[in-house]
């Protein structure tokens, strides 16, 4: 139950900081991938930039990208997102993205990230398999989605939306208890995982893990998101500094990285950064904060936003 | 020396079991496949060039076309062709055997080896081969029963053979065969006033670019009308078309719509092709995608028609299976091509999808365009560059009209009709009339 303190420390879901943690995670990630060989400056960037284009901007400003295409199913707000495209270089493509991914050029590579803000469906899924099976070599996918339970009133009916949705891909995912509601992230990784692989049969290439995020900043959404690539970029992946960053993941099975971002005020964040990064058995002297969120600061500080009203 | 255990092959297997999994149509286009394949081997015909137009100008005609005739009763099954014939060497050593021997020259059409042989024990128990080249023949005659009952060890796997003289000056080269004391079930399908029909259009659909083109094909007597492929095309529209080549098989996949009247539930699919020959026709099973990375089929995807070609020089790398009446679903080429097939048809679906609109009551631009379109040869499609489905740019033209409806009172439309003095008026001529008053006198221009 909310509680007014609960409610005074709600952040404004606009904000989504969770969101963008994961997204400047995505950017170190990408530097990281940048000085192991790979070079992302080149690569295109497709995504749905809506009428916000956030990733847009990050990608190009901070990434260098000037290869940007924007997909946007919605026919009625075409003038809109047209009008809020903040550069010259974003494409836009009215279409759906399923049969946008199988044009996207063999000669470049891509980072496409199917951001999806609702529950897994098939229709996701045959764009994720598309994916899988016209990405070049050396591209990266990011699939986003919702992993809050499904209509209906516990595991039972939760199970009916998976197997309506995603029969083919649930393998041995069939007991009561994969459709706990603690269990959705792993499950939804799972189909995704599949969905990935199949898309991928008979070709040369394999998809290398590289991130599996879980935040919640209102709803519980999970990223899974990692390489398609051949022998030679996988050796890439591992001579890079990927697994030394806190983020990184190269298996699925194994728990998705938890975007934990403390509620913290100002002058909290300044006190906190200055001791950062701290040992591990370091707490502020000046606040109460429990060793929890300590330490989860530590891990997201560097990719946490500064918000502050700014009047223009 | 090591002692063994015994692993030799019995006739009787042979003659029992592997004619189990195949129907007699089947049986009859394996015997038509090697009449082909004679023919492209003799004239050396370039499928990929000459027939499918890979890369050329166009399909290559080739006269005068050959013959192939099949004749049935309940007392005998022949089919006799001009194709060029077998030659006596082949005959002795390579035509007979179950299997081909790794060294021999491989035709395009037959693949295994087995399809003479499972054709004439499937259909009856005597059988007369006879062929002429140019140069020279032979003649086999097989009782089956006496053939079985002779098997001691692999010496008694041969037929008898004679010797016969070439055809030059006489009727053209090629070769006749005939079976007689049909087996019980053949003679009763062979009976069955539906064969005819079904073995009619099982030919015309499984050679659309052989009929007509290289070869004319008669089924007692008369003949068997080739069939197009329901691809359609206009100016408002691009074919879908992409290339790759894996492990020795070139895969082409075509995505389009289906010319007007060719819509419908049974021509609507998926249409596999292995060097020329259809494998697979109208396929709307997750064998070729759909509920699986496609949607299911479902009706209003009637238009869809896609395209599949493998070929290869080796026909045994396609991913045929031995009836070649269904696909290999192992075969790594196809596994690629499948989930490709779906790439293709993706944007073919969705513009069915908009041609029927859940909320939309006007007409959407894609059904006037999908009227438009003609059947096309799709081989004028694989000279372009690959691309995917599409509209071509400056044909989609949003209609500028918009349907007005609305309910009116019965009784306001009467009194409409009385003041106007008019009263045979249809409701829809109020509408138009009091539309066009309001325009007039509230919206002047």
């Amino acid at each position: 139950m909310s509680t007014p303190t609960r409610s005074y420390l709600k952040v404004s879901y606009d904000l989504r900081p969770a969101k963008q943690v994961e997204r400047r995670m995505l950017m170190d990630a990408f530097q990281r991938l940048t000085h192991a060989g790979f070079k992302i400056a080149d690569y295109q960037y497709t995504g749905f930039g809506s009428v916000y284009f956030v990733d847009f901007i990050i990608f190009h400003k901070l990434l260098g990208i000037n290869k940007l295409l924007s997909v946007e199913h919605d026919v009625q707000i075409e003038k809109r997102v047209r009008f809020n495209k903040p550069f010259k270089e974003i494409e836009l493509r009215i279409a759906p993205v399923g049969d946008i991914i199988p044009a996207l050029s063999q000669d470049v590579r891509h980072i496409l990230w199917l951001d999806y803000d609702d529950l897994i469906r098939r229709e996701h899924l045959d764009d994720i398999l598309q994916a899988a099976i016209n990405l070049s070599a050396g591209s990266i996918l990011l699939v986003t989605v919702d992993v809050e339970p499904p209509a209906g009133d516990g595991p039972a009916e939760w199970r009916g939306h998976y197997e309506a949705e995603a029969d083919d891909y649930l393998g041995n995912k069939r007991r009561l208890s994969d459709y706990a509601e603690s269990r959705l992230p792993a499950l939804n990784g799972h189909i995704i995982g599949e969905v990935i692989k199949h898309g991928l049969t008979g070709r040369e290439a394999r998809f290398s893990l590289l991130f599996n995020f879980l935040y919640k900043d209102g709803h519980r959404m999970l990223t899974v998101g990692g390489m398609i690539g051949t022998d030679a970029e996988q050796r890439m992946i591992r001579a890079s500094t990927l697994d030394a960053a806190p983020y990184y993941r190269s298996d699925l099975k194994k728990p998705a990285y938890e975007i934990v971002v403390p509620r913290l005020t100002r002058k909290e964040r300044l006190d906190l950064d200055c001791a950062m990064p701290c040992g591990n058995a370091w707490s502020p002297r000046e606040f109460e904060l429990s060793h929890g969120e300590v330490l989860a600061y530590r891990e997201i500080y560097r990719f946490f936003p500064a918000y502050a009203e700014l009047l223009l | 020396m090591a002692a063994t255990v015994d692993a030799y092959p019995l006739k009787q297997f042979f003659i029992e079991m592997f004619t189990r999994d195949i129907a007699l149509e089947d049986c009859i286009l394996d015997l038509v496949d090697n009449s082909m394949d004679a023919l492209l081997r003799i004239r050396q015909i370039d499928i990929e060039n000459e027939i499918l137009a890979f890369g050329t100008g166009g399909p290559v005609a080739r006269r005068p076309r050959a013959h192939i005739r099949l004749d049935y009763s309940d007392k005998h099954f022949q089919i006799v062709d001009n194709c060029g014939g077998i030659r006596y060497e082949d005959a002795a050593h390579e035509v007979f055997c179950f299997g081909h021997h790794a060294d021999a020259p491989k035709g395009r059409l037959g693949v295994y080896g087995i399809g003479l042989k499972r054709a004439i024990f499937k259909i009856g128990n005597r059988i007369e081969v006879e062929s002429h080249t140019e140069d020279g023949g032979f003649k086999v005659e097989i009782n089956v029963n006496e053939w079985a009952a002779q098997d001691r060890d692999l010496r008694d796997w041969t037929f008898p053979v004679k010797k016969v003289d070439g055809n030059v000056g006489r009727k053209p080269a090629g070769t006749t065969i005939t079976i007689t004391e049909l087996h019980r079930e053949v003679k009763s399908r062979l009976n069955d006033g539906t064969l005819d029909s079904a073995l009619r259009k099982t030919v015309a659909q499984t050679y659309p670019f052989f009929l007509g083109h290289l070869v004319d094909l008669k089924i007692n007597r008369i003949p068997v009308e080739k069939r197009e492929l329901p691809f359609g095309g206009s100016d408002e529209i691009e074919a879908g078309l992409s290339k790759f080549e894996e492990e020795g098989v070139k895969v082409s996949l075509l995505a389009s719509i289906a010319p007007k009247d060719k819509r419908t539930q049974e021509l609507a699919g998926w249409y596999v092709l292995c060097n020329g020959r259809v494998v697979v026709t109208a396929d709307k099973s997750d064998l070729t995608g759909w509920g699986a990375g496609l949607p299911a089929f479902h009706s209003k995807y009637r238009a869809f028609v896609g395209l599949a070609l493998f070929t290869s020089e080796n026909p045994a790398l396609l991913p045929w299976t031995t009836s070649k009446r269904g696909l290999n679903r192992e075969a790594l080429v196809f596994q690629l091509a499948r989930n490709r097939m779906t790439s293709a048809a993706k944007p073919v679906i969705t513009f069915l999808n908009d041609m029927y609109p859940s909320e939309m009551p006007e007409h959407p631009p894609e059904r006037a365009i999908a009227e438009r379109v003609v059947q096309q040869d799709f081989r004028s499609v694989l000279q372009k560059a690959p691309t995917q489905f599409r509209q071509v740019a400056g044909t989609t033209v949003r209609k500028k009209t918009a349907r007005v409806q609305y309910d009116a009172k019965l009784t306001d439309l009467e009194r409409i009709r009385k003041r106007l003095r008019r009263p045979g008026l249809s409701a829809s001529e109020i509408g138009r009339i009091t539309f066009d008053h309001y325009l007039k006198t509230e919206c002047p221009e």
